[in-house]
């Protein structure tokens, strides 16, 4: 059964944000006011960010001291915390490995923001913002499943949204194919943020696949899974610098 | 490009299941993507092939067109720049289409209540055509002055034409703020006037003087491709190392970050020199048969070469003193330098290069020689020398006798006569004009110095005494506010243009087209001034006889060996492969070392002794040298050396180097600043979103008894700022680091009132040898 994954190669990364911005142009992420902004609030739903997180005393002393950067997409998880405590069964773990999220089931409790942990998933506080004529550039993309919306239609207030692989594409793509009368091949859909990397460090395909570039990357002894030992198995897998 | 996706209104995949199927879906937790799901999409789709405008890097895009609108940008998986990768800036590149403060329509502006009105094109067109035949009728059309941004393809010739055929010498460039000093320390040595290509992907040693590769270099894209594939893109990894007294993303990625003491990176490179002669690890064959210099030579009696001068004068021991980095370390940089080929030097397309005084050229002349003595030049791993496709000729341009009187005149930016050895001075035009030069008709095209240059507000009192100031730009910034006519430019989304594939050798166009129809009553500047010349009349039209820009890009594009179509469906056509010239070849004389001296001799020698410039100083005598502000005399001027900074500020009351560094996402336009996403992700490695901030180091900021975020009052013997500080371990104890591009004051919503801008206390002077702007030797003091 294919296994969507993504590989993130943290020494090709170079923290340029490009993956931030894709992700936001395909899925209709909103900007947040900057008064939001500056109590810390974003949707974006794959981040960038300098490494420590919390500023510390461990940081090392110039000229000894080396910054690092971390990218952050869903880890979509194989024994994903956030569907475990959903009540609604709003997030789910679809037939490829992509954990998605049904906005119309969603009540918004919150429970699974506080559970994922990776703080990937984004509540919507407030109705999204598009000033003026920026609307215009919206993705007119929308994917339904039983007559629900995913995405990247935008969504509303009070509900929980994340990164979904940008599986519409997956949808559009075998669409394609159908359209086009032959099989759909893996290599045919990638997100948004793995299309638009500045340093090619992202890769995307099928864990099932042993020829695939992803499992042959998850083999390296630079593979890793951010906090392993979270129990959640977490499927993105980084490649450590070094 | 257009791709036929299913155009539809609904795509249904999979069945169409009865809501009981759905629930039950639902219960068992597991949904599918491949069944019940369906996607709505827009009914007309198509994707056209352009390129990108918000940095230097001219990166090929794919435009995603739904029912008119443009939805979303990829990179051009066939552009050798970016090979189908966007930064953020590409990214957003809709937030600045659809940008609700864009300029919608041409406006008249009144000087004296600063009321704007709408006028129609053909107002504008008149007015123009007026003002241009009066300076032509007086006998003075080289009053007519434009000033130019990143302008590069067709558009720059295109208007160099158009001021020339009115009769005006005064076609400014930017690059005095930018890539001017890399390019002069190419042109002196070399013999080239224009920014080396590095072949990374092939080389196994790199070493950044200060160059900005991963965020905001000449071409950050194409260098981030390179160092991407470099590192893990191969089978053996190369070794990076960064030279900079700031940990940039480019200095936290790379194997060693070497921080120095600020504006004494020719003295490092100096040094690694000595190092590399001394252990005899020079490429012999090069230096000895295809350098000018390297021993000593006799013309009109003994004349001191490279190494004599380099063995003299920068020990290890000594350049330890100069950039505090220890001599160990100099010696085995050396030594990795010249034993791990091949090898390669980077010189930065700003940075410390513009510290006001000629010194930023010797370190660019500095860093370029380490490539010779190892005899990197046009070589695999190497240095490479930008080729460019062959664009038609214009016709002979019909010059009247009042156009050529114009045309004999002195640049009045001073190029070539104030600044000797300058090609542009963009940020002395404001000098000039208030020492009196004068300036009847000032043409601003994407450009905007008001606010872009080291104190730049100058430029309003400049503006004023010009009588006719006219803003080409897609949004209102702060030189548009001062101009009595301000004309909307389309983004670059809307209209026909071109650029040169450059960063990797070989030669290549990318064209702009129009992907969706102009939003609003815009006109591509390249129709405007054709337009113009219509109305002009006489040689000016004559010397214009297209009808549309698009029409003069087909002309000039007509033999690069795509046709007009296959040139639009691609968006890109390039000659691939690099081919390396052989040393001392035809082909190396012609195009590769010394085929644009405009004085020494075009012999294909490399010069380790520039006879260019010695040209311009060579009979200067010791105390002429000195008011130019270098130290040396005779040879020593000539050759590349260490000359101490000469700071703006007494180190005892200004302790701080201010450094103004380019962001990858903010980038160097004016208009991206007003992309609410960019300022969103601007200040993203030091936890801070739409605003300034000041970066320090935490030990130096404690001495201060400053904390992180605490409010600070930045003050340089130009002016006083205040801002918020941020504690960064990674920076040099004497240096403080402000972004550029924020701080505006016009623009648009998003940019307005964002934090401030460092460039307006930077040091306004220009060097007196080039005109170089001066971005790196202003002290400021830090207080609570």
């Amino acid at each position: 059964m294919t296994d969507w994954c993504m590989v993130i190669d943290l020494e090709k990364c170079v923290a340029c944000q490009g993956c931030s911005i894709a992700c936001r142009m395909e899925n209709n992420t909103p900007v947040v006011s900057p008064e939001e902004a500056k109590n810390g609030r974003e949707m974006r739903w794959n981040d960038v960010f300098p490494l420590p997180v919390h500023l510390g005393p461990d940081q090392g002393e110039y000229p000894n001291v080396k910054t690092h950067y971390s990218t952050r997409p869903c880890m979509h998880c194989k024994n994903a915390p956030c569907v475990k405590v959903c009540p609604v069964q709003a997030t789910f773990t679809d037939e490829e490995g992509i954990v998605r999220q049904n906005y119309n089931r969603c009540i918004g409790c919150r429970f699974c923001t506080v559970a994922c942990p990776y703080g990937v998933r984004y509540f919507n506080w407030f109705e999204p913002q598009w000033e003026e004529t920026l609307a215009e550039y919206r993705n007119p993309d929308q994917l339904s499943v039983n007559g629900s919306l995913e995405g990247p239609a935008v969504r509303p207030t009070g509900v929980v949204e994340k990164c979904t692989y940008c599986v519409h594409r997956l949808v559009k793509a075998r669409e394609q194919a159908k359209v086009e009368g032959r099989d759909f091949r893996p290599d045919e859909y990638v997100p948004a943020c793995v299309q638009t990397c500045t340093g090619k460090a992202r890769f995307f395909g099928d864990l099932d696949d042993p020829d695939s570039t992803v499992s042959q990357l998850s083999k390296s002894l630079r593979a890793v899974h951010l906090l392993e030992d979270s129990g959640a198995h977490p499927k993105t897998l980084y490649l450590a610098e070094g | 490009m257009t791709k036929p996706l299913s155009r539809r209104d609904f795509l249904k995949v999979g069945g169409v299941t009865a809501g009981s199927a759905a629930a039950l879906g639902a219960l068992k937790n597991v949904m599918s993507a491949k069944a019940n799901a369906e996607i709505k999409t827009a009914s007309e789709e198509k994707f056209v092939a352009s390129t990108c405008h918000l940095c230097s890097a001219g990166c090929g895009i794919i435009v995603r067109v739904a029912d008119g609108k443009a939805v979303k940008l990829e990179g051009n998986p066939m552009h050798p720049v970016n090979q189908g990768a966007l930064c953020p800036k590409g990214q957003a590149a809709p937030e600045l289409l659809y940008n609700p403060d864009r300029l919608t329509s041409p406006l008249k502006r009144d000087r004296a209540t600063g009321a704007t009105t709408p006028i129609t094109w053909d107002e504008a067109i008149q007015t123009v055509s007026q003002k241009l035949n009066g300076l032509r009728e007086a006998g003075h059309p080289e009053q007519a002055v434009l000033m130019h941004g990143d302008t590069r393809g067709q558009m720059r010739s295109f208007l160099t034409r158009f001021m020339e055929a009115v009769g005006s010498p005064n076609t400014i460039s930017h690059e005095s703020l930018n890539i001017a000093a890399a390019k002069l320390g190419m042109y002196l040595t070399q013999g080239i006037y224009g920014l080396p290509a590095y072949d990374l992907e092939n080389a196994n040693y790199v070493i950044s003087f200060g160059a900005n590769l991963l965020e905001a270099g000449s071409n950050p894209q194409r260098t981030i491709s390179g160092y991407t594939f470099l590192r893990r893109g191969r089978a053996t990894r190369g070794k990076v190392v960064v030279i900079d007294p700031r940990q940039s993303i480019t200095a936290s990625k790379a194997d060693e970050w070497i921080p120095i003491k600020p504006g004494t990176d020719a003295a490092l490179a100096l040094g690694m020199a000595n190092v590399i002669i001394k252990s005899g690890l020079v490429d012999a064959d090069f230096v000895k048969n295809y350098c000018f210099g390297f021993d000593n030579f006799a013309s009109g009696g003994e004349r001191k070469g490279f190494r004599d001068f380099v063995l003299e004068n920068y020990d290890p021991i000594r350049v330890e003193q100069m950039t505090g980095i220890p001599s160990t370390t100099i010696a085995r940089l050396a030594g990795e330098f010249a034993g791990n080929g091949p090898a390669v030097a980077i010189m930065p397309g700003k940075g410390g290069l513009l510290n006001g005084g000629f010194s930023g050229v010797y370190t660019a002349m500095a860093v370029h020689m380490l490539n010779a003595l190892v005899g990197s030049i046009e070589s695999t791993g190497g240095v490479m020398t930008q080729r460019y496709m062959p664009c038609v000729d214009y016709p002979k341009l019909p010059t009247d006798s009042v156009a050529k009187k114009g045309l004999a005149t002195a640049r009045i930016d001073g190029a070539g006569s104030k600044f000797p050895l300058g090609r542009n001075s963009y940020q002395s035009v404001a000098d000039q004009i208030l020492e009196g030069a004068p300036v009847e008709a000032l043409f601003l095209y994407d450009a905007n110095p008001a606010f872009e240059t080291p104190g730049g507000k100058r430029f309003a009192d400049a503006f004023a005494k010009v009588p006719f100031v006219v803003s080409f730009s897609s949004f209102i910034d702060e030189s548009a506010e001062l101009a009595d006519l301000i004309l909307p430019e389309p983004t670059f989304l809307e209209r026909w243009g071109d650029d040169h594939i450059e960063g990797l050798g070989y030669p290549g166009i990318s064209l702009y087209q129009p992907v969706v129809e102009p939003l609003y009553d815009t006109m591509n500047t390249g129709d405007f001034f054709l337009k113009v010349a219509e109305s002009m009349g006489g040689t000016v039209a004559k010397a214009f006889a297209w009808k549309s820009y698009e029409e003069v890009l087909q002309f000039r594009l007509k033999d690069i060996g795509a046709d007009w179509e296959l040139l639009k469906e691609l968006g890109v056509w390039f000659n691939p492969g690099y081919r390396f010239a052989k040393r001392g070849s035809q082909h190396w004389i012609e195009n590769v070392v010394g085929a644009e001296r405009l004085n020494a001799p075009r012999d294909g020698y490399f010069d380790l002794y520039s006879r260019e410039l010695n040209c311009f100083l060579g009979e200067m005598k010791k105390d002429e040298l000195a008011k130019l502000g270098i130290s040396q005399s005779g040879d020593g001027a000539i050759l590349p050396h260490y000359e101490a900074t000469v700071f703006q500020g007494d180190e005892a009351q200004y302790p701080f180097m201010l450094n103004i560094v380019t962001l990858m996402s903010l980038g160097p336009r004016s208009d991206t600043a007003n992309m609410p996403s960019m300022q969103e992700i601007s200040g993203m490695t030091v936890r801070e979103t739409w605003d300034s901030w000041l970066e320090m180091n935490p030990e130096s900021a404690h001495k201060l008894g400053l904390v992180e975020n605490d409010r600070v009052k930045i003050e340089s013997p130009f002016g006083a700022i205040s801002t918020k500080v941020k504690l960064v371990a990674g920076l040099h104890p004497d240096v403080v680091n402000m972004p550029f591009n924020q701080g505006h004051t016009a623009v648009g919503r998003f940019a307005k009132g964002r934090g401030v801008n460092g460039l307006e206390i930077l040091n306004p002077a220009s060097e007196p040898l080039t005109g170089l702007a001066s971005f790196t030797n202003t002290r400021v003091k830090v207080t609570k």
